[in-house]
């Protein structure tokens, strides 16, 4: 019976594998003076970054007074993104809207890119152009510019006296402080990255599956989630920027 | 899945780029006897023929190492990393502080500053409706007062006037009442004179009738 159930395990797998198609962790290698790196990351990142930089400009280029279609659009996002920035700083969000909303825009344009976009039908060598955010490197590195961030954050606004905070309420707590540095950094990047595998994972599984239909729920369960993460990183960085910022006493 | 997934034994967290690829070495260390294909696939597929998958000792070990690695997987897998860190990740933090500077230069701080702009100037026209409405209000009440006191001045005029033409009604009345008066005086006075006049008549008559009275009882 085991060995039955084995090897219609390995059926499934390797049929599974075979008629999807999935490519879990292949990449499509480049070699920068003797560096690799995930040409199909950089590609699809290029193409988020144009399509932010050419909609902003082009809908931003003459401001009007009274605001019709894409001027509207990004005013409503622009104040979007400083509610969330002013909710989770305080009063002294001004210098961290960039950020945050560069945070937001990126991951969000990047998560639907990665749904809505016909990425499959150009073909690679290796690997497949989808989403960047569902590339390890990616997520990391936006972690650790948002720990970046809020270090930054602390020491401009308290200078050495930030520091105290890791002995607060109580010096007992020293090691947790610290650990939290690391964990921040950690939880963010791969919740990102784990939320939106997992989802691509999903779909392309569902539609190998049953092509018809029955995938479409769970794509637009995909996108609301795409959606939810990139605010959810978004706001994170903005509490823990927040966060360093406020006055201990 | 979840074999590509546990078999990139890379460490999670390994910053340094390096240069060479570590491969994944499990699918290398179990090298497959090459099967046709057929032959496994109706072996195992087929559940009828139990009996025969059961029986012989060769299919039983071929699907056991089948089972640690698929051999179409195994290829696959050389390359399959799924932590893999290498440039790719300093290149992102440049271009997303570069898509940051690009971002604010064209879009959060001319949106930005337009937006707090036209803010500050529709808060500025609603303060000087506001104003204008106080002025309103002011030039309100200097119309009630305008009001008030028109009324006022109708109000002594009335006065002044109603005592005035009291006045005169009453002099009138009075220059009436004595005009009456003189003549009813005048009139009770005639009345006296005849009623003199009459008694006096009266009495001649009677001293005249008494005296044929006695002329008459009294037979001479």
């Amino acid at each position: 019976m085991n060995i039955l159930s084995c090897s219609i395990n390995t059926l499934i797998k390797e049929g599974l594998y075979e008629i999807s198609g999935v490519e879990v962790g292949q990449h499509f290698y480049w070699q920068i003076g003797g560096f690799q790196v995930h040409a199909q990351v950089l590609i699809t990142s290029w193409v988020v970054i144009a399509i932010l930089l050419g909609s902003a400009a082009l809908s931003v280029r003459n401001p009007q007074t009274i605001p019709t279609g894409g001027q509207n659009f990004f005013e409503f996002v622009l104040e979007f993104i400083r509610d969330v920035s002013q909710t989770q700083i305080g009063e002294e969000y001004g210098p961290w809207v960039p950020f945050i909303g560069t945070l937001f825009l990126f991951i969000f344009v990047s998560n639907w890119s990665g749904a809505l976009l016909p990425w499959k039908i150009i073909q690679l060598p290796q690997g497949e152009l989808a989403a960047p955010t569902n590339d390890i490197n990616t997520t990391v590195a936006l972690a650790l510019l948002t720990s970046v961030a809020y270090f930054y954050a602390g020491l401009s606004k308290k200078g050495l006296g930030y520091f105290s905070k890791y002995i607060q309420p109580t010096p007992i707590l020293l090691p947790i402080n610290i650990l939290e540095d690391f964990t921040k950094p950690l939880s963010l990047s791969f919740r990102l990255f784990g939320n939106i595998l997992a989802d691509e994972l999903v779909v392309v599984v569902l539609v190998s599956l049953v092509p018809l239909v029955v995938p479409i729920p769970v794509m637009f369960l995909g996108l609301f989630t795409s959606g939810i993460q990139a605010l959810i990183f978004a706001t994170l960085a903005a509490a823990y920027i927040g966060e360093s910022m406020e006055g201990h006493h | 899945m979840a074999n590509s997934i546990m078999a990139s034994s890379k460490p999670l967290i390994s910053l340094s780029s390096s240069t060479q690829p570590t491969r994944v070495n499990l699918p290398k260390s179990i090298k497959l006897p090459q099967i046709p294909k057929p032959i496994s696939s109706s072996s195992s597929s087929s559940l009828s023929s139990k009996a025969l998958s059961f029986s012989s000792a060769t299919v039983k070990s071929l699907a056991l190492i089948a089972a640690l690695a698929p051999p179409s997987m195994a290829e696959a897998m050389e390359k399959a990393q799924l932590f893999d860190f290498n440039l790719t990740l300093p290149i992102i933090v440049v271009e997303f502080l570069f898509l940051m500077f690009a971002l604010d230069k064209v879009y959060y701080s001319p949106l930005g500053n337009f937006m707090d702009k036209r803010d500050g100037e529709i808060k500025e026209k609603l303060a000087s409706v506001k104003d204008t409405s106080a002025e309103v209000k002011e030039l309100d009440e200097q119309a009630a007062a305008v009001m008030r006191a028109a009324r006022a001045e109708i109000a002594a005029a009335l006065n002044k006037m109603k005592k005035e033409t009291q006045v005169e009604v009453e002099e009138q009345l009075a220059v009436g009442r004595k005009k009456v008066e003189a003549e009813l005086q005048e009139a009770l006075a005639s009345l006296e004179k005849q009623k003199e006049e009459t008694i006096k008549a009266l009495d001649s008559q009677i001293a005249a009738l008494s005296e044929d009275i006695v002329k008459k009882v009294l037979p001479s």
